[in-house]
């Protein structure tokens, strides 16, 4: 019994650190179409100004995060500007190609920039160490991550469903060319919901650099694992995307315990099993 | 090609002029093989390994670019007829090429109508994940089963006969490269018979419009499967062939990354034409040679910007934009 | 063009005969994706070699010319020692990080008449795919094999084995073993992880639940290590007293700065540590950190490619210059000298590499920087691997 709750609470601080970083890309795709490969390279930069921030200009860990989410959303305001405004609507394969493209080249710059070795990003003294549950201990930082989890999906809930520009939003998305004659200004609408999605991803690229740690081949090595977890909750569904993270965690946890030499197998034929049974995602807004 | 299709004209001139059209691209392809051959008679090795990825990309085409079926996995395909290839040789002693690549084929058609029947499933993204799925499967279950596949060491050990009982494969990689070249026109001239005929104007019809294609009687899932088949077996043909030339079958060869890039040198190039397959595969990989010996640490970033730039300036791909931008010079003339 | 039509005759007349002239040597590695520190240090290693030993041999002048495969890719890699062998008309062909990559570039060796230096590649059967591998690097039988003792020695006899799956995984985890059997310890479980395994928490649940006293882990230097300690110790392991064996991939130099306090006290066998204290090793590290740029990023494909480059100038000199594969090799066989990780030698047998082989302690320096400090020496290890396949 005891392992059952250890393992569950494993797969709950999983899903969630899966949910924190991926929940940008299911705004990009859900909600903006675009199929933003370069998810993974835009929380990579956030990682790296974290690192650099905290563990070379010795800065504390909020001011490191705060810098990366800024720092990385200014960096993309431009590639937004230059390069993905020309593909929104574009086929899909398009959109591909482009964002492989700034994927590469993003690498290739971290590489030169920084060198290939990991960074790490310091943790404050009170998000060090582990916390007793009783049954086990588990890390604090795994924790910190489980609330940022559930803050971020709460807060980008009522952003899209409660509030005017969630309402606008939604109206673009749905009939761009009906919103724009209704007087919405579906650039910026565009444009402010791009730069949320990259400062969740930069977000999450610094809250779960303990579980991914930061280094220039995690714009790729992370993408498929992002891709699956967005299509699988439906893109652009909140609800959807956390319930994802978690049966997918919960699924990767336990397949990982029970079985570790057929993790693969149990992860990816779970996969299989629920895109066919949910072909729109658990609760997918889209097709 | 794609464009003359557009164009409306009438039915019998359109066929002359494609029968042409087709005619002149392979003889384009043999052209372009042979000075190939002639001017860069050391670097034979990667121009068989271009064609080898062609083919993959080319199996691709067929059901993106002509079916409109979205896949990150097509690998799968390649890998099969791959170690279909290297098992029979390395383990059953079957080491003649010919034997080899049928052998490479079939696999190649078995892997695709099993991974089509499970991408099938789904539509868009969902498609897009599944195929992922299936791709990473195939890849663990040749790491696990390592005593026939060599696991991730690789499976080596294979050792071709000489073509025909004449041609050894020999350090240079002339016969590799022959038989490559010679199999690669083969499949286009039967590609090319294919998407012309009624089961390939049947395939478009499905990306056009699936649910018109159901109401006329046609089964949309058989459709895509026979497609997912006949492009297993170029996929196939290609993996077998990469097994022959390079002796060795890895499991890159089964990899995510070999299907990505694959679809980006199908998109670069331009889908839903032969020829834009051949074009992506060979600029995106001769690039790619180029700039990586140039500078083997960083010319990552000169592939990306390539591909931006592509994106930017030739939408519908290099081939796609350049007949796009032909057919409106023909048109004025006309 | 011209390029093309002046390389194809070098090719043509080095084939032939040997004029005081440049020699060229292909170096196949990972220089870009996820292993290009690896292949950083191959070239740190080899600018070291020039740095020290200049680069030339008599009247000879060594020229390098590097290939990049990023990942394990024998299809890629056979292509393109092909390449060097036809077209850059390379007399020797050097670096390989990867056994696949290795394996596949053998076949094209005696029609060639290139001999081939694996400056990484640490799967012991490489060395029976041709009589013209050499190799200076290291099996993973051989490290994995003395941390055997020392676990042994610790008072461990219950220990739970978790390896990458794949084929040096396997390596590991066979040879630990072998070793572990043979001092009269028990390995409980083995549990082979898959490759892409991120979050190990479940893993080390799997470890509490075996009972046993300590882990050997084996896993393949780079991002999962960092999260494989720390998970280890996140989990309370570390405090429960089950104590932590590995080969020294786990703690290579360049991943300690992000592994930092969580690495400390982890003890590993390898055969080169970055502080091996000798006037060699000295120097090679000066050189070495000079040529890599950041000091933090230099770690053991390095020494692999120094003495790699070692083996090809004795080559040379054997040679003349003249292109004759199995004079080289033959020349080599039985060589020692002291590199900059200990004595080493040549087997005249194996034409693998025998050498120390050092147990290390993850230790904080007095500056704050991490390091790999020896503890114990096993000398003249040769390769248990070979011995054990046959």
């Amino acid at each position: 019994m005891q392992t059952v709750f250890s393992i569950a609470v494993d797969a709950l601080a999983y899903g969630m650190v899966l949910f924190v970083i991926s929940i940008g890309l299911s705004v990009t795709m859900g909600l903006m179409r675009v199929v933003n490969l370069a998810h993974g390279a835009f929380a990579m930069i956030g990682g790296y100004i974290a690192s650099y921030a905290a563990r070379d200009l010795g800065l504390g860990y909020a001011v490191a995060v705060l810098l990366a989410v800024v720092g990385t959303v200014l960096i993309a305001i431009p590639v937004e500007r230059f390069l993905y405004r020309r593909i929104y609507g574009a086929p899909e394969l398009t959109q591909v190609l482009m964002t492989i493209g700034i994927t590469f080249c993003i690498i290739g710059i971290a590489n030169f920039a920084f060198g290939p070795t990991l960074k790490t990003i310091p943790l404050p003294e009170a998000l060090r160490g582990s916390v007793d549950l009783g049954f086990r201990s588990i890390a604090t930082h795994r924790l910190f991550a489980i609330v940022c989890g559930l803050v971020v999906a709460a807060a980008l809930w009522v952003l899209i469903e409660r509030t005017a520009f969630g309402i606008k939003l939604r109206a673009a998305v749905d009939n761009a060319a009906m919103a724009a004659a209704l007087g919405v200004r579906t650039e910026i609408i565009y444009a402010v919901s791009f730069a949320v999605a990259i400062g969740l991803a930069a977000f999450g690229g610094v809250v779960g650099a303990e579980l991914l740690p930061v280094e220039p081949y995690y714009a790729l090595r992370y993408m498929v694992t992002f891709l699956v977890v967005v299509s699988v909750g439906g893109a652009g569904s909140i609800p959807g995307a956390l319930m994802a993270c978690l049966l997918l965690g919960a699924i990767d946890t336990t397949g990982r315990y029970l079985a570790p030499e057929y993790g693969e197998f149990f992860f990816y034929l779970a996969v299989i099993v629920i895109v066919i049974l949910f072909p729109r995602g658990l609760a997918g807004r889209f097709k | 090609m794609a464009v003359t299709m557009h164009d409306p004209m009438t039915a019998d001139k359109t066929r002359r002029r494609t029968i042409t059209g087709s005619l002149i691209g392979i003889a384009a392809i043999i052209i372009v093989g042979v000075i190939g051959y002639f001017l860069f008679p050391n670097n034979l090795a990667l121009l068989t390994r271009i064609i080898a990825i062609a083919l993959l990309v080319l199996s691709i085409d067929l059901v993106t670019g002509y079916c409109g079926v979205a896949t990150l996995g097509h690998a799968a395909l390649f890998g099969a007829g791959a170690y279909a290839a290297g098992i029979a040789a390395a383990h059953y002693g079957i080491t003649d090429p010919v034997l080899m690549t049928l052998i490479g084929a079939l696999a190649g058609a078995l892997a695709g109508l099993v991974s089509g029947l499970i991408i099938l499933r789904a539509h868009g993204l969902p498609q897009l994940v599944l195929s992922i799925a299936v791709i990473h499967l195939f890849h663990e279950a040749a790491n696990k089963a390592s005593s026939w596949t060599g696991g991730s060491d690789g499976l080596s050990g294979i050792a071709p006969d000489a073509l025909l009982g004449l041609f050894e494969f020999d350090l240079w990689g002339r016969t590799a490269y022959v038989y490559g070249l010679f199999l690669l026109v083969v499949v286009v001239i039967l590609l090319q018979v294919l998407v012309r005929s009624p089961f390939g104007m049947l395939a478009r019809g499905v990306r056009e419009d699936p649910l018109r294609i159901s109401a006329m009687g046609a089964s949309v899932k058989s459709v895509l499967i026979r497609m997912y088949v006949i492009s297993g077996v170029v996929a196939g043909i290609g993996g077998a062939l990469n097994a022959i030339s390079t002796q060795v079958v890895g499991l890159d060869s089964l990899s995510f990354t070999l299907s990505a890039e694959a679809l980006v040198m199908l998109v670069l190039g331009g889908t839903g034409s032969l020829y834009g397959a051949l074009v992506g595969t060979v600029t995106f990989l001769w690039f790619e040679d180029v700039v990586s010996a140039a500078n083997p640490f960083h010319w990552l970033t000169m592939v990306g910007a390539l591909l931006i730039a592509v994106v930017l300036f030739a939408p519908k791909g290099l081939y796609g934009t350049a007949a796009h931008l032909l057919g409106r010079i023909g048109g004025e003339r006309r | 063009m011209k390029k093309l039509v002046t390389a194809t005759i070098a090719a043509v007349i080095f084939s032939s005969a040997a004029y005081a002239d440049t020699i060229k040597v292909g170096v196949v590695g990972p220089f870009s994706g996820p292993f290009a520190l690896q292949g950083k240090n191959f070239k740190a290693g080899i600018d070291a070699f020039f740095a020290l030993n200049g680069n030339t041999v008599g009247d000879d002048t060594i020229e390098v010319i590097y290939r990049d495969v990023p990942q394990a890719d024998p299809a890629q890699s056979k292509a393109l020692a092909q390449e060097l062998v036809v077209k850059e008309g390379v007399q020797y062909l050097a670096g390989f990080y990867f056994t696949p990559d290795a394996m596949a570039a053998t076949p094209i060796l005696e029609q060639g008449n290139v001999p081939m230096v694996v400056m990484n590649a640490a799967t012991s059967a490489i060395v029976t795919k041709s009589p013209y591998v050499v190799r200076t690097s290291f099996t993973t039988w051989q490290t994995s094999t003395p941390i055997a003792k020392v676990a042994k020695d610790a008072g461990v006899t219950k220990v739970i084995s978790l390896v990458s799956d794949y084929g040096p995984g396997v390596d590991a985890e066979n040879a630990f073993k072998a070793a572990f059997e043979k001092v009269g310890g028990q390995v409980v479980e083995a549990i082979r992880m898959p490759l892409s395994t991120n979050d190990f928490s479940p893993i080390m649940q799997r470890v509490k639940d075996s009972g046993a006293e300590g882990v050997f882990a084996f896993l393949p230097s780079g991002p999962t290590t960092l999260g494989f300690v720390k998970a280890f110790n996140e989990n309370g392991l570390k405090d429960g007293g089950i104590k932590l064996f590995a080969p020294g991939d786990l703690t290579q130099e360049s991943d300690l700065p992000a592994l930092g306090d969580a690495a400390l006290g982890v003890q590993t066998t390898f055969h080169y540590a970055v502080s091996h204290d000798s006037p060699e090793n000295k120097s090679f590290v000066e050189a070495a950190q000079k040529a890599i740029g950041n000091p933090a990023e230099l770690s053991f494909p390095s020494v692999g490619a120094f003495d790699g480059m070692y083996v090809i100038s004795k080559m040379i000199e054997a040679t003349g210059g003249e292109q004759d594969a199995a004079k080289a090799v033959e020349a080599v066989k039985g060589l020692s000298w002291t590199s900059p990780r200990g004595p080493v030698t040549i087997d005249p047998e194996s034409r693998h590499i025998t050498q120390n082989i050092y147990l290390r302690e993850v230790a904080k320096a007095d500056d704050g920087t991490y390091y790999n400090k020896e503890i114990q020496t096993f000398e003249n290890q040769g390769d248990p691997g070979l011995a054990a396949a046959k």
